[in-house]
């Protein structure tokens, strides 16, 4: 190819003249500036090419990232609890007390109770203690700081009380309530949690209210009180009144996206024996609509019910005369659900991360009618029920002399609306075990016995607001290990594309993660529980977002196999053109000059 | 200098090129926080990953793994089913809806009862690997998800035709090693199991556990390295094999069992004769911290479910105002077998206290209307009655305005 731009030179005088090694004129550029242009051409559009294969990756803070699970692990969630004392009618008592002695005692019972419980969501970290001693005409307080509201002096007066109390334990509840709640309603987002403590002349009774109040009526003195106060505090209204080993802290019958859904079913065992209905819509309406919304911080909550037949049980009872009915054993228990005749997972309302609770009503056919589940210790269960962690829950409802009936009725039944009520209130236990909370009326503790009220909700005020800072603070940490997750994984998939809608999901995330913490920190639990719902649930939507896919099985040898055929053939040839013209004008060129040189040798 | 310039350039071309075109990295750095949850539901995801009527025995090995998890306890609504699907109703089976696993031809492994989750062509790679990490599109139903938590054990059990460190799926896509390993890693980090059971039967079976790292993972596989894996028997009738050979004597091993049975994994798995198999079953445990001794079978194969007695009912406060509701007033044939009431749904009745301060006289006229509209019970007669109501005012009116 260089014998076209070799000039073919006539043999000049000069014997020396090799055209071999020399050339007389300047060798052409023309050749060498094609090639150049066109691999240089190639070159350029080389960042086009890389622009076009660039893949979209939308900006995520990795660093507010690190910074919120770095946050949560080295400062623990402190959730303010402000509690209260107050002593009702101590006057005759000879030495007075002073509210600060008490207050100091208090603190040191409670902070010996409270360092047993490490507990996420209690309030062993972070409490203010106050003490009011209210005898008729003058009453003393311990200084408070400006955060918690100061009490009013002889806002609850020992007669009032005492005739509330004569009323009933509900009466007296709400007389608190209306007495004390201002109080603790508008300070400063901390809810206020307060003991009365009434000197009477009768045996001494621990109540705890429904709402964030319990009170201690009887003979007793200022400090005698003081381990039954504390308890209260520690156990009740920081802890929810719940028991290490019931169910581990970590199963949270609560969907990630925040929903549950309590599906009850009827089952007829055989629709051949009799049949039986319910009217759900009452039920509901009337028992399940209270508790939805009570439970509304924790979670959102939603009502399924669907009626099944030809369902048996997996396992047999056998026949007792004692009790003259059919005994199921408590360690058969795991046999009882026959999930492959039992269809209970039929919810289409139900998304792919809600929480389906299934609670069942099974109805025992006539040969095995009436069934009663028997504990290990040969007592007959009370409530004739059970409940599988994260599951949900069985009852077993016997119908009304069930035994004796040998007719077949083919007629449908309903079952009467006070024993539906009976099967709510289990349900309730049920549901109350599966949050990990206890439904004795009584609670049996290291400084006697408690009588707890129950509400009508399902709930207590306490109860839920343990509940919230429990859920806040587990929903948090699941939401910065979920976005820590997304952050290595997206960090270690260069290739990834990451679409706009996962950088928002991961920024709305962190900020209500954010607002969560804060509303924490400032004692508004249901707010933090709320908002650290919808962090954990949009950090899940991020981490589990489909397109995220798309990548996994996308090697490296593909991508080469893929774009190597386009580019490499001529590309190859573009950079051997390039190089050999580059090579044979070097050549030429040293041949010029070698010319150049030659005349001034000679 | 230039010569080396150019040749760099051209280097640096090829390696821009083959570089930038697209860089994976494999390697995913999860910490794994080891933790003592309670061991509360079972899963299985069973695949079988070939088609066509000569790959019969893939789709009767899973089939049989169907059914004999089933028979142990696994309820339906937790069984991952993944089948081509092709075979029971091929033109060439002798014995239209049925598969066998036997020449006996003593169960047919599609009897009743058979949900097929992902059928024929959605038994893909990117459904399988969907369906492990949970990455599913919002539409995707409950019944296609794997909706493990913490404390579930997962059955994994795939069959099909594989190599080193693959598996085929379809013969059309390769599910590889690094693949499956990323997927489990994922599922550790957001705690979708708590022990794993992967359970191989194809050719060089072991090879596909190699890039395996997260704990809480057994594995087993019907073959080693440079071995094959080879069907059991042929049915002369059916006119090919029916059954691989570890497959076989799986199911041989729980047609002993039922789900009160106690037997350990390592009967399980020292069960394999290498010289029946003509492979060599190896296993995998290194990732796993129980000892194989003490861990039944049933931990996998079965499902026995965690039980808490409810010691007491909650008792609520007596409620005067709405026990008095007669339920015997709902007609029967009003009931829902399924009724959805969400929380967040506004009250459905009518609410009249907006109105009640225009005055005495409406409010108490409007109230008495009320309770009269709560009174009728039956919606649909008093509808009706209102109908034949207007129908009068309308022959009036049309009437008047001739």
């Amino acid at each position: 190819m260089a014998e076209i731009s070799e000039p073919s030179n006539p043999p000049l005088e000069q014997s020396a003249f090799d055209p071999s090694t020399m050339r007389k004129t300047k060798p052409g550029f023309k050749r060498l500036i094609l090639t150049i242009s066109v691999f240089s051409s190639f070159l350029l559009g080389l960042p086009f090419l890389w622009k076009s294969v660039e893949i979209y990756r939308a900006p995520l803070p990795f660093m507010d990232i690190d910074a919120l699970s770095s946050q949560l692990e080295s400062t623990p969630l402190q959730f303010p609890c402000s509690f209260r004392v107050i002593y009702v009618g101590f006057d005759s008592i000879a030495p007075r007390v002073s509210a600060e002695q008490l207050k100091s005692s208090i603190l040191d019972e409670i902070t010996e109770l409270s360092s047993k419980s490490s507990l996420c969501g209690s309030c062993s970290n972070n409490y203010d203690v106050s003490v009011v001693i209210e005898s008729g005409s003058d009453c003393s307080q311990t200084r408070t700081d400006a955060s918690s509201c100061s009490w009013r002096c002889g806002a609850l007066s020992a007669s009032d009380f005492a005739v509330s109390l004569e009323n009933g334990n509900d009466s007296a509840d709400d007389f608190l309530e209306v007495a004390l709640g201002g109080c603790s309603r508008s300070a400063s987002g901390g809810r206020g949690y307060s003991v009365v403590v009434m000197n009477r002349d009768e045996n001494v009774e621990v109540t705890i209210g429904k709402y964030r109040h319990a009170w201690i009526v009887g003979r007793i003195s200022e400090m005698e009180a003081i381990p039954k106060v504390a308890e209260i505090f520690v156990k009740l209204f920081g802890n929810g009144g719940r028991e290490e080993g019931l169910i581990p802290g970590e199963f949270m019958p609560v969907g990630a996206d925040g929903k549950i859904f309590l599906s009850f079913n009827l089952l007829n065992a055989d629709p051949d024996d009799w049949i039986y209905d319910w009217d759900f819509q009452t039920v509901d309406e009337v028992l399940l609509k209270p508790l939805i919304k009570e439970l509304a911080p924790v979670a959102n909550v939603s009502v399924e019910s669907q009626v099944l037949y030809h369902t048996p049980t997996s396992s047999f009872s056998y026949w007792d005369d004692d009790q003259e009915s059919y005994i199921f054993n408590t360690k058969d228990l795991p046999f009882f659900v026959n999930s492959n005749e039992w269809h209970l997972d039929t919810s289409i309302a139900a998304g792919g991360r809600s929480k389906i609770l299934h609670f069942v009503i099974y109805i025992p056919s006539a040969r095995e009618c009436p069934l009663l589940l028997q504990l290990p210790d040969g007592q007959i269960s009370e409530t004739n029920g059970f409940i599988s962690p994260m599951w949900g829950g069985v009852i077993v409802w016997n119908p009304k002399g069930c035994l004796d009936r040998k007719s077949k009725q083919h007629h449908r039944q309903m079952i009467s609306y006070p024993e539906l009520e009976k099967i709510v209130e289990v349900f309730l236990g049920q549901f109350r075990q599966l949050f990990g909370l206890k439904s004795d009326p009584q609670h049996v503790g290291l400084s006697g016995t408690f009588n707890i009220l129950t509400s009508e909700k399902g709930f207590t005020k306490w109860e839920i607001d343990f509940l919230s800072r429990q859920h806040s603070c587990f929903n948090l940490h699941s939401c910065a290990s979920s976005l820590g997750s997304l952050s290595r994984l997206v960090q270690s998939l260069p290739r990834m594309i990451i679409l706009d809608e996962i950088g928002k999901q991961v920024k709305y995330s962190l900020k209500a993660a954010n607002l969560a913490q804060r509303n924490a920190s400032l004692g508004v639990f249901d707010a933090a529980a709320i908002s650290s719902r919808q962090a954990r649930s949009l950090a899940e939507d991020a981490f589990f977002h489909p397109s995220i896919m798309s990548v996994s099985y996308f090697s490296f040898e593909h991508c080469f196999a893929v774009y190597s055929p386009f580019f490499l053939p001529v590309a190859l040839h573009v950079i051997l053109a390039a190089l050999r013209e580059w090579k044979r004008y070097k050549q030429e060129h040293k041949k010029y000059l070698a010319f150049l040189a030659k005349p001034k040798q000679s | 200098m230039s010569q080396f310039y150019s040749s760099s350039m051209a280097l640096l071309l090829i390696l821009i090129l083959i570089l930038g075109l697209g860089y994976l990295g494999n390697s995913m750095a999860y910490g794994s926080p080891s933790e003592t949850t309670m061991h509360t539901n079972n899963w299985a995801v069973l695949v079988c990953t070939s088609r066509y009527w000569f790959n019969y025995r893939h789709m009767a090995n899973t089939l049989s793994l169907y059914r004999t998890v089933k028979r142990l306890g696994i309820p339906d609504e937790r069984i991952i089913l993944m089948l081509a699907d092709d075979i029971a109703c091929n033109p060439r089976n002798k014995y239209p809806a049925k598969v066998f696993n036997n020449e006996n031809h003593k169960i047919n492994l599609y009897g009743d009862n058979v949900e097929v989750d992902y059928r024929g062509y959605e038994v893909t790679v990117e459904n399988f690997l969907r369906v492990l990490t949970g990455r599913h599109e919002v539409a995707v139903p409950r019944s296609k998800r794997l909706l493990s938590d913490e404390g579930s054990h997962i059955l994994l059990y795939m069959t099909g035709h594989g190599g080193d460190e693959f598996l085929k799926f379809q013969d059309s896509e390769e599910l590889q090693s690094h693949d499956l390993a990323d997927a489990v890693k994922q599922m550790k980090e957001k705690h979708r199991f708590k022990e794993l059971l992967i359970m191989v039967d194809t050719c060089q079976a072991a090879t596909l556990f190699n890039q395996l790292h997260s704990p809480g993972v057994l594995a087993i596989g019907s073959s080693k390295k440079g071995e094959n894996s080879y069907s059991h028997h042929l049915d002369p009738d059916v006119g090919v094999s029916v059954v691989d050979r570890f497959t076989y004597y799986t199911l041989a091993f729980f047609e002993r069992l039922n789900m009160y049975d106690n037997i350990s994994l390592i009967s399980l798995f020292s069960s394999y004769n290498p010289s029946l198999l003509m492979s060599t079953a190896y296993y995998r445990t290194d990732l796993y911290q129980h000892k194989l001794e003490e861990v039944p079978v049933t931990n996998f194969f079965g499902s026995v479910m965690e039980t808490v007695h409810t010691d007491s009912a909650y008792k609520l406060v007596p409620r005067k105002d709405s026990n008095e509701a007669e339920p015997e007033l709902h007609q029967l044939s009003h009931h829902n077998e399924r009724t959805l009431i969400t929380s967040d749904n506004p009250d459905r009745s009518s609410k009249p206290s907006s109105r009640d301060e225009r005055g005495g006289l409406t409010t108490s006229v409007w109230r008495s209307l009320h309770n009269k509209m709560e009174a009728i019970e039956d919606g649909d007669t008093f509808v009706n009655y209102g109908l034949v109501i207007i129908l009068p005012f309308l022959g009036i009116s049309m009437w008047l305005s001739r």
